[in-house]
């Protein structure tokens, strides 16, 4: 089975082809599911943080909850405001979520890393694909033809400018310790002498790397373009439906992919003693996205100006300096 | 290079808006997120409330007066019954007095409450809000045993009370407040040091003293640059001289002083209504009065501190059973004029943060 | 009503006479009596249309021409010191033919509130605007001019600010049809 789905190696015919093309379905069906239970686990949560149940209605324990959700919104009328430009209204929230779905591709949830690309750039891949969807954030502001989504997109793109440069800069402590941008060599790095995951030597970098990743993700305390009590809904105010579903899908996903990306970097990823490396994965995931939840259950929201200032003024000195450090450190070993 | 053309945004926030906190429209000229121009659009929750005064009896407006400022009704039936007591001279029975002090007071601990929550809310933090509300709910739940209803609660009667307290309702308002005590060092704990909301909040919407004046505000929003006016103190009514309570103020009269004010207005409400419950006497609820009530002919102004500042009623009387005018003197109304001084040159964001510190009622504002 | 049935016929409490001397009533007569006396030496007698206590409320009646210059001379002078504005209200006395604003101030200094009321007539009533005064009446000086009609002169932004833009007549007038 490993053997039929493994393609990396093989001349690109149409067998491998299809392989690729199944495990791509297996791969997007399988996060469907993950994300679906995000959704739920974080209502779950935050409920339980704040006296309250959460979803419990539908299905038992209310598990089908996001099922119905999703399908509400599936089913329901696909407005298009008159003065917006349609042609960019439409695509928005495929630019958006085209790219949330593509970086999967070089995550590697195990040891036998079936449906992962083990790119040799894997960790530039990353960053150069997150950024686009913040183009369909802009063009989705842009085209609603709406104030507040106008701002929202605004704001979107100034904070993915400032963030996008400490989120990188945080994850090359991590590259210049384990020496490669492949996300499996660098798991299988933190195998070895010291023995220790990379959130030991780059405990800085990580929690760098942590702020700029909620900013990234736009949630709370860095919820900005969204902003419910100033700017209605952000970007997507003027969004019903799937497209509007397609933004939610395409932001969950990346929760997803975030955590994956922090859980390979900084926590060893798929390594761990006793438990398969699936199920060390998937703790250390979890954990990483409670950690989202929990920050968003607690804090306020920070302001436009104070968010930009953040990351110039302190997160990109200090992931410089982090740099640095780790630099000297490593040539001095 | 040929200079960018920029241009000024026209935005309308609400009548329909997540943070107006009901049907209030502020035309915002704003240039990028930084905002030139503010106008607040009020009246679409006018309901004539002065005009219907006129052709009711002063007890038949009572219920009207809920409707006002509905977070904090027990003080509108408060200063529609103080106006129209001072203005016939009558006596109210102790123990009405009482338990007109322990449901204002506790009335605006969930005022505050409300406040408080709803704020933490517009700044992005959604958990105290959750936190705010249940404990308002619990005061809620008291008042409907006490009046059968739960926002509108029209308890009050000129001379007295509507219902005696239901038996071990007393007791049970103690131990809600030892209940309270507790749960406001968590909301401390959660809230007031968190690093986020410090920043969004200090320096934010700075008036001096004068200017409160000038504008007419009072409540809070006057307390908080530092000036002590509190009807309470300074124009005693009710019994309220008879308890021993500090009145709040803050130091620059920021958004963040507006906030502390409202933490510690709590903390000395839970004071009075703790000296009220334990001082209640037994007796009848409802003093003697004529079955009619016929203010004698003249002018009257008197004023109750709301849970949002003076909340003051002029009454024309011709000596009938039914006012020749009844003005309420809202405090939101007065104090939501200054909104356009603190806005300009501010963000977007601190929109919200100095709308949500003001601290309106929409119900009041447009009566 | 079931409260009216509470309190039974017993009127006897508004029936008593209040005592001769009140001492309520003897220190707001000198109060007003007090304020009475620097406005007149200011802007002499005839500014002071009546002088009464409303109950215990010292209250004056400035004439219409004046009313703007008498509310800033009781702002700015600085032994009177009515700096704040409590309360302003609109009355339509239709049976004796003029509108009445009322000003309710208060003063730090003296530590008493003041009422003072202008009076303008049912025909093209006018009103000098003490906006420029006190910017808290900004407001209560449109909702009169909305729900009663009377215009005030000098004010920045004199429209109607609950009803409608285009709202035919002043509700709290006495003379107001309801319509359905």
């Amino acid at each position: 089975m490993v053997e039929f789905f493994s393609w990396l190696d093989k001349p690109l015919e149409l067998s491998t082809f299809l392989n690729m093309v199944i495990g791509a379905v297996i791969v997007l069906a399988f996060i469907l599911g993950v994300v679906t239970y995000t959704i739920y686990f974080e209502r779950k949560v935050i409920g339980w943080m704040q006296w309250r149940v959460g979803p419990n209605r539908v299905g038992p324990l209310g598990l089908f909850q996001t099922v119905a959700d999703v399908l509400k919104l599936l089913i329901k009328e696909d407005v298009v405001p008159a003065k917006a430009d349609r042609t960019i209204f439409l695509i928005a929230p495929i630019i958006t979520f085209f790219p949330s779905f593509m970086v999967l591709a070089i995550i590697p949830f195990t040891a036998t890393h079936i449906f992962t690309a083990a790119s040799n750039v894997g960790v530039l891949y990353y960053i150069a694909l997150s950024a686009m969807s913040i183009l369909g954030v802009v063009l989705g502001g842009w085209a609603s033809n709406n104030k507040y989504s106008l701002i929202g997109g605004m704001r979107s793109a100034a904070q993915m400018i400032s963030y996008e440069v400490p989120l990188a800069m945080s994850m090359l402590g991590v590259v210049l310790l384990a020496g490669s941008l492949n996300l499996v060599e660098i798991v299988e790095q933190q195998k070895q002498f010291p023995y220790v995951w990379y959130i030991v030597p780059q405990a800085l970098g990580f929690i760098i790397f942590l702020i700029s990743a909620i900013a990234e993700l736009n949630r709370t305390p860095f919820d900005l373009p969204e902003a419910e009590s100033e700017l209605v809904g952000g970007y997507f105010t003027e969004y019903t439906g799937f497209r509007f579903a397609f933004f939610m899908l395409a932001e969950y996903v990346y929760v997803f992919a975030m955590s994956a990306l922090g859980t390979t970097l900084f926590l060893g990823g798929w390594e761990g003693p006793f438990l398969p490396g699936w199920l060390w994965f998937a703790i250390k995931v979890s954990a990483c996205i409670f950690f989202f939840f929990w920050v968003r259950a607690t804090m306020p929201r920070i302001r436009t100006d104070q968010l930009l200032v953040f990351s110039w003024k302190v997160l990109i000195p200090l992931s410089l300096l982090n740099l640095v450090i780790t630099a000297v450190v490593k040539y001095l070993i | 290079m040929a200079e960018i053309r920029t241009e000024e945004l026209l935005m309308n926030i609400g009548p329909q808006h997540p943070s107006t906190h009901g049907v209030l429209r502020v035309v915002v000229k704003v240039d990028g997120e930084i905002i030139r121009d503010v106008e607040p659009v009020v009246g679409y929750l006018h309901r004539g409330t002065e005009k219907l005064a006129e052709d009711l009896q002063y007890t038949q407006i009572i219920p009207y007066t809920d409707r006002m400022d509905y977070l904090a009704s027990m003080i509108n039936n408060h200063a529609i019954v103080n106006a129209v007591e001072r203005a016939m001279d009558l006596q109210v029975p102790e123990r009405a007095e009482h338990l007109r002090v322990i449901v204002v007071e506790l009335n605006r601990i969930a005022s505050h409450l409300v406040f408080l929550g709803t704020y933490l809310l517009d700044l992005g933090a959604m958990s105290p809000f959750l936190y705010a509300f249940a404990n308002r709910e619990k005061i809620i739940d008291m008042f409907n045993r006490i009046s059968g209803a739960r926002l509108t609660f029209n308890y009050m009667r000129v001379g007295g009370v509507k219902w005696d307290a239901p038996e071990g309702w007393v007791q049970d308002v103690l131990d809600f407040i030892a209940h309270l005590r507790k749960e406001m060092n968590m909301f401390h704990e959660l809230v007031s040091g968190n690093e986020i909301f410090l920043e969004r909040v200090k320096g934010v919407g700075i008036y001096d003293a004068d200017t409160a004046l000038n504008y007419g505000l009072s409540g809070i929003n006057l307390r908080a640059t530092g000036f002590n006016w509190d009807l309470r103190k300074n124009k005693p009514y009710s019994i309220y001289d008879r308890f021993d309570f500090n009145v709040i103020v803050g130091e620059k009269g920021d958004c963040y002083d507006r906030y502390v004010c409202h933490m510690s207005e709590i903390v000395e409400s839970m004071k009075i209504v703790e000296q009220a419950a334990q001082q209640i006497p037994d007796g009848p609820v409802m003093g003697k009065v004529p079955k009619i009530l016929r203010v004698p002919a003249g002018e009257y102004y008197s004023a109750v501190e709301g849970a949002r500042g003076e909340l003051g009623l002029y009454i024309v009387s011709e000596g009938k059973d039914k006012p020749y005018r009844m003005k309420w003197r809202r405090p939101s109304f007065v104090n939501l004029q200054i909104l356009p001084k603190l806005l300009e040159g501010q963000t977007m964001s601190n929109l919200i943060a100095v709308l949500g510190a003001v601290d309106i009622v929409l119900g009041e504002v447009d009566a | 009503m079931s409260e009216e049935t509470k309190a039974p016929e017993a009127t006897k409490a508004t029936e008593e006479t209040p005592e001769p001397v009140d001492p309520r009533i003897e220190k707001a007569n000198g109060q007003l009596e007090l304020v009475k006396s620097k406005v007149v030496a200011k802007f002499g007698e005839e500014v002071i249309e009546e002088a009464l206590l409303a109950k215990f409320q010292p209250t004056l009646v400035i004439q219409n021409e004046r009313w703007a210059d008498v509310v800033e001379f009781l702002k700015v002078t600085d032994e009177l010191g009515f700096v704040y504005p409590e309360a302003m209200a609109g009355t339509d006395h239709m049976a004796k033919g003029y509108f009445e604003v009322y000003l309710y101030l208060h003063s730090f200094v003296l530590d008493m509130d003041l009422a003072v009321k202008v009076r303008t007539g049912r025909e093209e009533p006018s009103i000098p605007s003490v906006t420029h005064l006190f910017s808290g009446v900004n407001w209560e000086e449109r909702e009169i001019f909305d729900l009663l009609g009377v215009p005030f002169t000098g004010h920045p932004d004199m429209r109607r600010i609950m009803l409608e833009d285009h709202w035919q007549g002043h509700p709290l007038r006495k003379d107001y049809v309801v319509k359905d």
